[in-house]
């Protein structure tokens, strides 16, 4: 089995949002971010894919099996992380251990201490006095020591300090190392994925944007820039989003249009530059 | 080990840093039973309290929002459901196998005479009480959540009211009735189908419950 | 094998791979058979996404300086050496030629041209 997850036209309808047709897939061995602006869906998704939420329409499989047919299969293999730590404030490391422990057949207890050690975790302390990475790494090193081969992380970077949040990283870049485990990553801060994922997911208002290679993304974009009195009408009707100042106008296009602008300023873009230019959009023509 | 003694094992974690103020409550329906000098009234007590502390798990789990664990966890919800009902049933005969021996140690110290039947009396007046105060409780708690369903933490003591009333109402010569009832099989059979009904009919409210939730 | 990966350059992170792969097989740090570093542990070290790394290593592949062998790793081929002084001769000539063009344009003589030519070098050196 070469996907890890298979996301395919997922829907899920709420009074007042509506998650609609996104589908993607994530190969084993592979880092993919998925993105959005706040409110755009990311939690939802990942909420559907765990079984949390009911799906109005689609289908999801973890590791080639049902998310809810084989529910508890998938769950085996599958490691989460969310924003917040999910366990009793008040358990010692050793006791999130035990009660943890139990549910996974193969979990391993010489690595999980490898990993407190590793992560400077001292099993004594309690669950509440863990600083928010140090949570984090602990639901990191619990989906370890049962060998989880999906890591699933809902903006786990959120209220993490930059020292914490580029621990995270190698920490997933060396869970990828051996070719054998995925990540899904959902973060709205996108400087976290610019070096370090593989594919993105991109998910505005609702519907998926783009899913693909994260090359690909950052290079179908570009974003240029110019004196105000070169912003034309063509341009406008090209470019997704623009910024006009007093001075000036930058605006987001894609590299393919560059030929029609090439009296312009052209700089590549960042992920960040492409999540705001095409939200934008939307505002724009309210 | 199968999944639902996990979740049992798992329910138990939840509450250990709350053992020691369990173990006090059931203090007092000791101090209770002497002071009434009824075996029946402290084991109804005794029962109150420990119903009281069904919602614990609940609580637990909705302050740390531990809903997200138990949805990761590669267990059935209905598993947990049980589970949670098996560890309920434990601390209520833990709670009735601790008061049924030291409520009759005290009274005896106390000049009193307690015969084996009276304890077997108790015993099944705890269980029915127990099982009557829980089975309305624990969907309460899965339905509103331990805040919002806070009110269902009162049963038991609406309950125990109840009972301290039907008890005292009765003149103690003529408690005849109770006695007549728990000494013919054919009733406390009766009783324990209609406990096990009970429990059935509970735990699959609960699962349904549960399984329609969205969190 | 010395890589360094700059974010502020503006050329792409497999574009510098690729050219820091190709200086160091022409300088000789890279000789024939040796494997270029295993690709999930350079994107690892380097905190990039393995696949800009296979991009790098796919098109280095693709222009003839190594070969993938599954599972084995990435080997420099020997020719790679070769291959890429061939390149640059050419790129010399087609900009010699482009130089000789504008010199004559210019109606720059021959001795002038190489005049020119002494004094950029000279600069080069300096620096």
């Amino acid at each position: 089995m070469n996907n890890y997850l298979e996301v395919k036209n997922l829907s899920k309808s709420f009074d007042n949002f509506r998650l609609h047709d996104i589908s993607f897939t994530l190969p084993k061995g592979y880092i993919m971010g998925l993105i959005g602006p706040n409110g755009s869906g990311k939690t939802t998704t990942i909420k559907l894919i765990l079984n949390m939420l009911k799906r109005t329409e689609g289908e999801v499989k973890i590791l080639g099996l049902d998310n809810i047919a084989d529910e508890q299969a998938a769950k085996k293999s599958l490691g989460v992380v969310f924003d917040s730590n999910y366990f009793s404030d008040d358990w010692k490391v050793s006791q999130v251990e035990k009660s943890v422990s139990v549910f996974y057949e193969n979990w391993n207890t010489q690595r999980f201490s490898e990993l407190l050690d590793k992560f400077h975790i001292s099993p004594a302390k309690k669950v509440k006095e863990l600083s928010k990475g140090m949570q984090m790494k602990l639901m990191i090193a619990c989906a370890f020591s049962y060998d989880a081969k999906l890591l699933i992380l809902d903006e786990p970077t959120s209220g993490l300090d930059p020292v914490s949040r580029d621990e995270l990283l190698h920490i997933l870049s060396e869970y990828i190392e051996d070719g054998e485990h995925s990540v899904l990553f959902s973060t709205h801060i996108t400087g976290d994925l610019e070096r370090a994922a593989d594919y993105i997911t991109y998910i505005s208002y609702g519907e998926l944007f783009f899913s693909g290679g994260k090359d690909e993304f950052v290079d179908s974009f570009r974003i240029v820039k110019g004196g105000r009195e070169e912003l034309s009408d063509d341009l406008g009707k090209k470019a997704f989003g623009i910024r006009d100042f007093a001075t000036g106008f930058e605006a987001l296009i894609k590299t393919e249009d560059i030929k029609l602008f090439a009296h312009l300023n052209v700089e590549p873009a960042t992920i960040d530059d492409i999540v705001v230019f095409t939200s934008k959009r939307g505002e724009q023509y309210e | 080990m199968s999944n639902i003694l996990k979740s049992v094992k798992l329910d138990f974690s939840l509450v250990r840093p709350y053992v020691k103020t369990i173990c006090f409550t059931m203090v007092l329906p000791a101090v209770f039973a002497a002071i009434n000098r009824s075996l029946l009234t402290g084991i109804s007590f005794a029962m109150c309290f420990i119903a009281m502390t069904s919602g614990y798990t609940f609580s637990i789990t909705e302050k740390n929002d531990m809903e997200r664990l138990y949805s990761i966890l590669p267990v059935r919800k209905s598993e947990l459901v049980v589970g949670r009902y098996a560890f309920s049933i434990i601390m209520g005969l833990l709670a009735l196998i601790f008061s049924l021996i030291t409520h009759p140690v005290i009274l005896s110290s106390l000049g009193e005479t307690v015969s084996t039947f009276d304890i077997a009396c108790a015993a099944a007046v705890g269980i029915f009480l127990f099982a009557l105060y829980t089975v309305f409780q624990l969907p309460g708690y899965y339905k509103f959540g331990s805040i919002k369903g806070r009110v269902f933490m009162y049963i038991p003591v609406a309950g125990f009211l109840a009972t301290l009333f039907l008890i005292t109402k009765i003149p103690a010569d003529n408690s005849g009735w109770l006695i007549t009832v728990l000494s013919s099989p054919v009733l406390v059979l009766l009783a324990a189908v209609l406990v096990v009904i009970m429990y059935v009919i509970s735990i699959l409210v609960s699962v349904k419950i549960v399984q329609g939730k969205e969190l | 094998m010395k890589l360094i990966i700059s974010n502020i350059s503006g050329i792409p992170i497999y574009e510098q791979i690729k050219q820091q792969v190709k200086s160091a097989i022409m300088s000789g740090e890279l000789h024939a058979d040796e494997t270029l570093p295993s690709l999930r542990t350079l994107a690892k070290d380097l905190k990039i996404s393995v696949l800009t790394v296979t991009r790098a290593y796919t098109e280095l592949e693709e222009e003839g300086f190594v070969k993938n062998i599954q599972g084995r790793g990435c080997f420099v081929l020997s020719r790679g050496s070769e291959l890429l002084k061939e390149q640059l001769v050419c790129k010399i000539e087609n900009s010699l030629s482009e130089a000789i063009n504008a010199a004559r344009v210019a109606e720059l003589s021959g001795e002038e041209l190489h005049r020119l030519l002494d004094i950029l070098m000279e600069e080069k050196t300096d620096e």
